[in-house]
């Protein structure tokens, strides 16, 4: 009775998606289906009152406001300010420019949420500068595409609220979890860079400036605003003065306050974000809704409770959950964007998650981890579709140069998994704020 | 009739940036309270119907700007004939659901309304108020599901390149 209920609601499920139904509105159909099949309560009120719950609730403040945050970002001068003061350290480096992709979308998704975000605005400035100093096209591209979905890893990070709301984990504490992880990726990216520039020496063009130690330092005062934001909102969580909410509204005056500063603030622009914000929130919220509506039905039905149970009974190691539950991300994370993959997936597959006792804050940075691969797997991935936006090339020969990132993901999960340390240590030591 | 309804689409729109930012508002309420310690109860509750308006109000002014994302894998590769009945479909089903949603979400507020619901917060609402705004906002969308259905059906739907939401997620 199970197999046919979960194939015919997986079923429906895919028909809606693949025939073009509005993500959110899809999962409500699916919800709507199985809870009047299924279920003797009544959908339509089930389904007002979970919608209402999940929207209204305080958790959930946070995610509107990182939102409007970057989009502030978006429109300054941030990226370019940041090039200016990067770009004099890392002449000498092996690979010398090419590393402003990584270490831009490191400082950039420490004030951003989101990983499109990240990639859109750090690839304005480093795609036509690299372009124009002769840096070969194929490895800008595929490290920025890499480099940008930093911007989920490393806090602020819309998905790792949604996470953090749907398994109930504490997303200060989630934001906390996901700076050491997101740092290593940085260095493998980095690491990746120096090791192709060295196999590869005639590729990359001299430096053109020899700058002394005093002209290094004198540019990174570019620096200092995006620096100071980054305190503010991130250490602000992490000494426990302010919740994630919380510090998100502070991120989101702050900005307001740098765009000012740097002059870019004005009418237009503070509507244009605002109507920006107001338009991606509601997006994400439609998909929501759904999701909390279909978590809810499948609850009712008691699907995750038998999926926890049957996995259980099949006596699965730990490592091989985590093995199929990466491949199947990643399958999934083709078609799917990341807030859907997650918010689709939660309520069924948590429970499991819970019996194998695996960590739910150590699964949720796994969750972001491989919904990051998902953002450069064709043909539904984010930063792909940014890229090809700016780039104009096809969007498979985007995703070629991006193989060496998505395998180094690979690498950074596996790491993750023998040493989970490296994502429970900072959180351990954090105060918490209320 | 074409220009009353985007007006109600954008007014929608423009009434859910102004509770974007009412919940802004709010959270810095509810932190300057507790810095300066005077007592703003329910700052934290009234953040989150803030929140909710502003979702629900712009919905229909999101799906008009063609932001709401879907699967469109398959509407891709499919000859134009394919391609408006399967657009008549996702309309169908999403102009049907979106009725349900709304007609339930009226319910919702309503029942509030009649039995005296009252929030279990510091805040007290009487929570057929802010449940309003999902009435309002869910009644708008049916509206733009509706009308873009009958646009299709006349085969006069503009076709939309969205352009903002490739920055989104």
């Amino acid at each position: 009775m199970d197999a046919l209920i979960t194939t015919l609601l997986i079923g429906a499920l895919f028909a809606l998606l693949g025939s073009g139904v509005w993500i959110g509105i899809a999962l409500s159909g699916v919800a709507w289906i199985g809870m009047e099949l299924f279920s003797s309560r009544p959908a339509g009120d089930a389904m007002a009152v979970t919608i209402w719950g999940s929207a209204s609730s305080w958790t959930l403040t946070a995610l509107p406001l990182f939102v409007w945050m970057g989009e502030i970002l978006f429109r300054t001068r941030l990226s370019e300010d940041m090039f200016k003061g990067l770009a004099p350290w890392l002449e000498r480096v092996p690979g010398r420019l090419l590393h402003t992709n990584i270490i831009g979308c490191t400082i950039f998704a420490a004030v951003s949420g989101s990983s499109a975000a990240t990639c859109a605005t750090i690839g304005k400035m480093t795609l036509p500068e690299l372009k124009a100093r002769g840096y070969p096209e194929d490895i800008t591209i595929g490290t920025l595409a890499g480099a940008g979905t930093l911007g989920l890893l490393i806090p602020p990070s819309i998905i790792m609220i949604v996470y953090g709301v749907s398994a109930n984990v504490s997303i200060a504490e989630l934001f906390i979890a996901g700076v050491i992880p997101g740092i290593l990726l940085a260095s493998l990216f980095s690491g990746y860079i120096v090791v192709w520039a060295l196999l590869n020496p005639g590729k990359i063009p001299i430096a053109s400036e020899r700058t002394t130690f005093a002209q290094k330092f004198h540019a990174s005062r570019h620096l200092i605003p995006v620096v100071i934001l980054i305190a503010v909102v991130l250490g602000s969580i992490y000494v426990g003065v302010a919740t994630a909410t919380e510090a998100a509204a502070f991120g989101v005056v702050g900005s307001l306050c740098l765009s000012a500063v740097q002059g870019s603030l004005n009418r237009k622009t503070f509507f244009d974000s605002l109507m920006g914000a107001t338009r991606l929130y509601c997006m994400i919220a439609l998909i929501l809704s759904g999701a909390a509506f279909l978590t809810i039905a499948m609850g009712y039905i008691g699907l995750p409770r038998h999926l926890a149970e049957w996995i259980g009974s099949q006596g699965l190691a730990p490592v091989w959950l985590i093995v199929a539950l990466t491949l199947f991300y990643i399958v999934l994370g083709c078609f799917l964007d990341g807030i859907s993959m997650v918010v689709l997936t939660m309520g069924v597959i948590l429970p499991t998650v819970e019996a194998a006792h695996i960590d739910l804050l150590w699964f949720g940075i796994f969750v972001v981890l491989v919904v990051e691969m998902a953002q450069i797997t064709p043909p539904v991935g984010f930063n792909l579709f940014v890229l090809q936006g700016m780039t104009k090339r096809q969007i498979t020969w985007i995703a070629r140069q991006a193989i060496p990132m998505f395998l180094l993901m690979s690498v950074a999960v596996a790491m993750v998994w023998i040493w989970p340390q490296l994502i429970m240590w900072l959180p351990a030591h954090m105060k918490l704020g209320g | 009739m074409r220009a009353a309804l985007d007006r109600l689409y954008n007014a929608a729109g423009v009434l859910a940036a102004l509770f974007m930012i009412g919940t802004l508002a709010m959270v810095i309420a509810g932190i300057a309270g507790r810095l300066l310690h005077f007592n703003l109860p329910g700052t934290d509750a009234y953040a989150g119907y803030c929140m909710a308006a502003a979702g629900f109000l712009a919905l229909a002014h999101t799906f008009r700007r063609g932001e709401h994302i879907r699967v469109t894998l398959i509407l891709e590769h499919i000859g134009p004939r394919a391609q408006r009945v399967l657009e008549l479909w996702a309309l169908g089903v999403a102009t049907l659901l979106s009725a349900l949603f709304a007609y339930y979400s009226a319910r919702l507020s309503w029942q509030s309304w009649d039995f005296h619901d009252i929030s279990t917060g510091n805040d007290a609402t009487p929570l057929w108020i802010p449940q309003l705004t999902m009435a309002v906002g869910t009644v708008v969308l049916w509206i733009a599901f509706l009308d873009e259905f009958i646009l299709e059906c006349r085969g006069a739907r503009l076709a939309k390149v969205p352009d903002e939401a490739l920055h989104n997620e």
